[in-house]
This record gives structure tokens, C-alpha cells and sequence, in this order.
């Protein structure tokens, strides 16, 4: 359903996205996770026409995004990482305005804007300001805009940051609602878990790279292992010991702190026996390590 | 190329969708009579009192002038061209950067809607907006009997005009300002000088004579020619190339807008 092939994209000499390639099927959930300007939202915006590709190709239900922009929009609804709600309207104008640009009638539009509304508990403030509502409010205003025309293939940015749990619950509610009516998403976001729970199949990206990309359990088995070791220390000596025990073993160690874990590349559990100074407990690998293993730990500022 | 290329959208062949226009026009007319207590006072109150201080005020002072029988009746024309211009001006610099800056335009972007289009909304709403203050100050200059009803009826084919040219010249400003403080060069460099040097309070050939051709020159002056010209019963040749001015901007601003505005929200 969509179709991402060697795509770049450069603002003057940063390279945003670096030549990526992926492909996303229809009626599956595919997640974009990476830390801080890995290129996920560029990525979004060439996907939904507002943003010229530098090169390499998009489709989208089989239509080429340079060349058919409108098309491909008319298919796709878009949730931008900024909620850009009209302040000069209210809540239900912000939706029904939005649903006849989409092309519905004003009376289609204000009844799908109360559907949605009613959905995302958000009905009561159908009324007020838009700069009335929460951060997590205007949140789920930006995803009901988008679910508005019941479009087949969805694109998220974010769509939970600033959410509190009950809130993000409704959120994948939705989500696996429409996942059941075969609608295609494409989604990114910084929560694992929630990664984990929704996406059928996922790319890691930083640095405008993919640097991988699977089924959530399939990494998690590939560069995490089925268990990590957590592994707790004082000693600079016994962590020295440490480090030299897993050197050229397809273990990983990412130290945090006074706290280490160990990660394998081979999906069998790190054996640290005989080591001394050292508290070692075992848990179940999740994406979380598979993201540190990949992306290192380094802060991303540029 | 690749930036030509990845916005087909806004290409000038592909057919114009209407709703798009439409669904821009009717956000900016909800929006407005939202507001309604306080723009109404745009209509209303804003120009008549233009209207009156100089009318009555200075035209006082003013015994005899060049081309009507009044200063009132000579510079009703200046004074509604004056306020179309601002309306129009305003609606796509002030308020086009807000909504570049909200990202509001990068919401709308995400119908089936090309940049063209937009601008077509924008600056259909800048002409309403041009419309309406022209109708609101005619009537009452109407009313205060420095203008007949009929006059003011053609003064609305150089509103609608005035409308387009500063409908499409305030992109200039929303598109390639970094931050707010830059719009007001809309008033410093624009606005106000034009205001003044068109023709509105006092006419041109009173001018140092080498100021003349560039108050010619000026966009606002063909606008308040062509009101005069039907305010007073006088129209001639000259009017008629006014009007001609005043679509040539429209189409030389047009494209440079467009892409303007392109280049700024699409990237
Ligand atoms: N309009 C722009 N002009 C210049 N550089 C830009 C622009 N938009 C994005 N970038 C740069 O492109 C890179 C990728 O940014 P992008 O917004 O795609 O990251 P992201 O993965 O969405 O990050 P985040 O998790 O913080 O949202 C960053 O280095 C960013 O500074
Ligand atoms: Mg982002």
C-alpha cells in the first residue's frame, strides 16, 4: 500500500533522510522509531505530498506522491506532529471545515465531526476554543481530524505524546478498530510498548538511516536476546572484568549509570557466571533494549 | 527540478478544484462572523470615521479642488480605495502569516488541496473583505449625499480589483517574513505611503513634477483614478487603463505569490 524507495531528503548540508527503503502492506501497522531528528516526520511529510522529495520514489496505494499529490491525499489521512488547529474556530467548526475541504458535505462533515468528537470524549468541548482545550485534548482533536473521512491508509505522527494512559488506550482502541476494517497505518512514536503492542512490523531509524527493520519480536530476538541481563555494580574493576568477559562475544554491553545490560545478537542468554561484585538478575529483552543497542545512548541535538 | 516537480500540486494546468476555494473562503467567513461584535466595527465604524474627520474636518480648509465639486466628494473615492487596499493588504500578510506560523495552511495542506488553490481562497476572502468596506463606506458617504448610489455601485469593479492586487501583494510579506516584527513593513512600506501618495487627499498634479510618474506608478493610485472616475461621472480612456494596470499587477503578483508561498509551506 505504500512503497518508500531509496528516498532522500537534504535541507541545505543536512541530510535528513539518508536513503531509505520500505514497504508497508495493506491493512498492516507499520512503526517508524528513532530518537530525536532520525528524519521520522521528514519522512511523513514526503509521504503525504508536503514536502518535495531530493530523490528516490513514494507510492501510496499505487500512486506516485510527486506526481499525483492531490491522489494520493485524497486516500491519506494525516496526523502532523503539530497539531495546527485553527484558533479562529471552534472545535466542531476546526473538524466539519476540515471534513468539506475533504470533499464532504457540510452536513456529512458536522455529523462525522460529532462521530469522531464523541469517540475521543471530546463532544462536551465541541464548542469551545481550541486553545481552550489540554495538550491531550487538542491531541485527539488532530486524530479525529484525520480519521474524519474514514480515509484507507493513515499516517501518525506522534499521535500520543501528551496523552495520559486513558486517553492513549482510547487511541489504540481506535487503532485496532481500524486495523480490523484493513485500514493501512504508518505510525511513529517514542513509546516502545506501545510500538510493540500496535506495529506488525517496524524500521529503526536514525541519522536518516534505517538501521533495521522486522516484526517487533523478531528484533527483540535479533539484538536483544529472548533475555537480557541486568547487571548491578559498584565496582569499576568488576564492570572492567565485565566488559573484557563479553569482548568479541555477540553480547552487548550498555552501561547506564551503575547499572549495565547485557544484550545478545544470538538470542541465547548471556552466561556471566563466576563474575564477582556484581548482582546480575535476568529479564525479558523488549524493544527498549533493541532500540539502545541499535542507537547507542548519545543524546541527538543536531 | 525536484522541487518543480514534487508539487504538482500547485501546478498552473491541473484543473482547479473548487471546493478547495470554497472550503477556504467559508472558513474565513465562519471565523469572521464568529467574531462578529468586533469586526463589525471594521465595516463600520472604522471608515466612517475616516469618512467624516476628513470630510468634514479638513475639507473645511479645503475651498477648491481640481475635478469635483467638493473636497468631500474628491476624497470619498481616496478614502474607500484607502480601506479596501488595508482589509485586503492585512487578511494575506497579518493574517496568512498567523496561519503559516500555526501551522493552519500545513492542516489544510492535508486535504486534496494545491497552493493555488489556497491563495485563490485567501485572496477570494481579501475581496470580500475589500467588498465589504467599500459597500459600508459608500453607503454612508451615499447617505451624507458626497456620492450617488449609482456611482457607488461601479466604485465596486475597482474594489474587487484593489482587492486581487493587494489580495495577492500581501503574500509577499506572510511568505518571506521570519518573524512577526517583519510585517510591519507592510505599513512602513506599503500601506501608508500609498495611502497618502494616491491620488486619495489631494490630486496627483500637485505633486513636484518628478514625483508624478511614480505616484502613477503606484498600485494603490489606478484604484482611487478609476473610484473618482465613477464617483464623479467622469469616465474616460484613462479610467479604462487603470482597470487595465490593475490586472496586469493581478496577473504578474499572482504567480509570484504562488510561489512564494509554495516555497515557504512546502519543503
Ligand atoms: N524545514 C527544515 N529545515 C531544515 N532542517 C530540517 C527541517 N525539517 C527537519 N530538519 C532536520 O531534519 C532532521 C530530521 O528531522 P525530523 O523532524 O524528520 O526528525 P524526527 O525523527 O521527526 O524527530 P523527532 O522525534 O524529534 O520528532 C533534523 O536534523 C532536523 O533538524
Ligand atoms: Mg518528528
Amino acid at each position: 500500500m505504500i512503497r518508500v524507495t531509496n528516498l532522500y531528503k537534504r535541507f541545505g548540508d543536512i541530510h535528513a533522510v539518508n536513503g531509505i527503503s520500505f514497504e508497508v502492506k495493506k491493512g498492516e501497522t507499520y512503526g517508524l522509531l528513532g530518537p530525536n531528528g532520525a528524519g521520522k516526520t521528514t519522512t511523513m511529510r514526503m509521504l503525504s505530498a508536503l514536502s518535495p522529495l531530493t530523490s528516490g520514489s513514494i507510492t501510496v496505494g499505487g500512486i506516485d506522491v510527486t506526481k499525483h499529490g492531490r491522489e494520493v491525499r485524497k486516500i491519506l489521512g494525516v496526523v502532523t506532529q503539530h497539531d495546527g488547529h485553527d484558533s479562529g474556530l471552534t472545535v466542531l467548526q476546526n473538524l466539519s471545515l476540515h471534513g468539506y475541504l475533504e470533499g464532504l458535505s457540510l452536513k456529512q462533515a458536522k455529523v462525522r465531526a460529532v462521530e469522531v468528537l464523541t469517540f475521543f470524549g471530546l463532544e462536551d468541548r465541541a464548542g469551545a476554543n481550541v486553545y481552550e482545550l489540554s495538550g491531550g485534548m487538542k491531541r485527539r482533536l488532530a486524530i479525529s481530524r484525520a480519521l474524519l473521512t474514514q480515509p484507507p491508509v493513515v499516517v501518525l505522527d506522534e499521535p500520543t505524546t501528551g496523552l495520559d494512559p486513558q486517553s492513549r488506550n482510547r487511541v489504540w482502541e481506535q487503532l485496532a478498530v481500524m486495523k480490523r476494517a484493513g485500514v493501512t497505518v504508518l505510525m511513529s512514536t517514542h513509546y516502545m510498548e506501545e510500538a510493540a503492542t500496535l506495529c506488525d512490523r517496524l524500521a529503526i531509524m536514525d541519522h536518516g538511516r534505517i538501521l533495521d527493520e522486522g516484526a517487533p519480536d523478531a528484533l527483540v530476538d535479533q539484538h536483544a536476546g529472548e533475555e537480557v541481563a541486568q547487571v548491578r555494580t559498584e565496582s569499576e574493576t568488576a564492570l572492567a572484568a565485565l566488559r573484557e568477559r563479553l569482548a568479541d562475544t555477540p553480547y552487548r554491553l550498555h552501561e547506564v549509570g551503575a547499572m549495565a545490560t547485557v544484550t545478545s545478537e544470538n538470542g541465547k542468554r548471556p552466561d556471566l557466571t563466576g563474575l564477582t561484585g556484581v548482582r546480575v538478575t535476568y529479564r525479558q529483552g523488549n524493544l527498549e533494549d533493541v532500540f539502545l543497542a541499535l542507537t547507542g545512548r548519545e543524546l541527538r541535538d543536531e | 527540478m525536484t522541487l518543480a516537480a514534487a508539487d504538482n500540486r500547485s501546478s498552473w494546468t491541473s484543473a482547479i478544484r473548487w471546493r478547495s476555494v470554497t472550503g477556504i473562503w467559508l472558513r474565513h467567513w465562519t471565523s469572521y462572523i464568529r467574531y462578529w461584535k468586533i469586526t463589525i466595527t471594521w465595516v463600520l465604524i472604522e471608515p466612517a470615521v475616516a469618512l467624516v474627520a476628513v470630510g468634514f474636518g479638513i475639507g473645511q480648509l479645503v475651498v477648491e479642488v481640481e475635478g469635483a465639486n467638493s473636497y468631500a466628494e474628491f476624497v470619498t473615492p481616496g478614502i474607500i480605495m484607502g480601506s479596501a487596499m488595508f482589509h485586503a493588504l492585512f487578511e494575506t500578510s497579518w493574517n496568512a502569516y498567523h496561519r503559516i506560523d500555526n501551522q493552519i495552511y500545513e492542516t489544510q495542506l492535508t486535504t486534496p488541496i494545491t497552493v493555488f488553490e489556497l491563495t485563490l481562497g485567501d485572496v477570494a476572502w481579501a475581496v470580500t473583505r475589500s467588498l465589504m468596506t467599500t459597500v459600508s463606506v459608500a453607503a454612508f458617504a451615499v447617505a451624507l449625499g458626497w456620492i450617488d448610489q449609482w456611482s457607488a455601485v461601479g466604485i465596486l469593479i475597482p474594489a474587487v480589483l484593489s482587492g486581487m492586487v493587494f489580495g495577492t501583494m500581501g503574500f509577499f510579506f506572510a511568505a518571506t517574513a521570519p518573524y512577526t516584527v517583519f510585517l510591519s513593513l507592510v505599513f512602513t512600506l506599503v500601506a501608508t505611503p500609498l495611502y497618502f501618495f494616491s491620488g486619495s487627499f489631494f490630486p496627483i498634479s500637485v505633486l513636484p513634477d518628478w514625483v508624478e510618474p511614480v505616484a502613477w506608478a503606484m498600485p494603490l493610485t489606478p484604484a482611487v483614478h478609476m473610484a473618482r472616475g465613477f464617483a464623479t461621472n467622469s469616465l474616460e480612456f484613462s479610467h479604462l487603463w487603470s482597470g487595465l494596470y490593475m490586472v496586469g499587477m493581478i496577473l504578474v503578483f499572482w504567480p509570484i505569490a504562488v510561489w512564494l508561498m509554495r516555497r515557504r509551506l512546502i519543503k
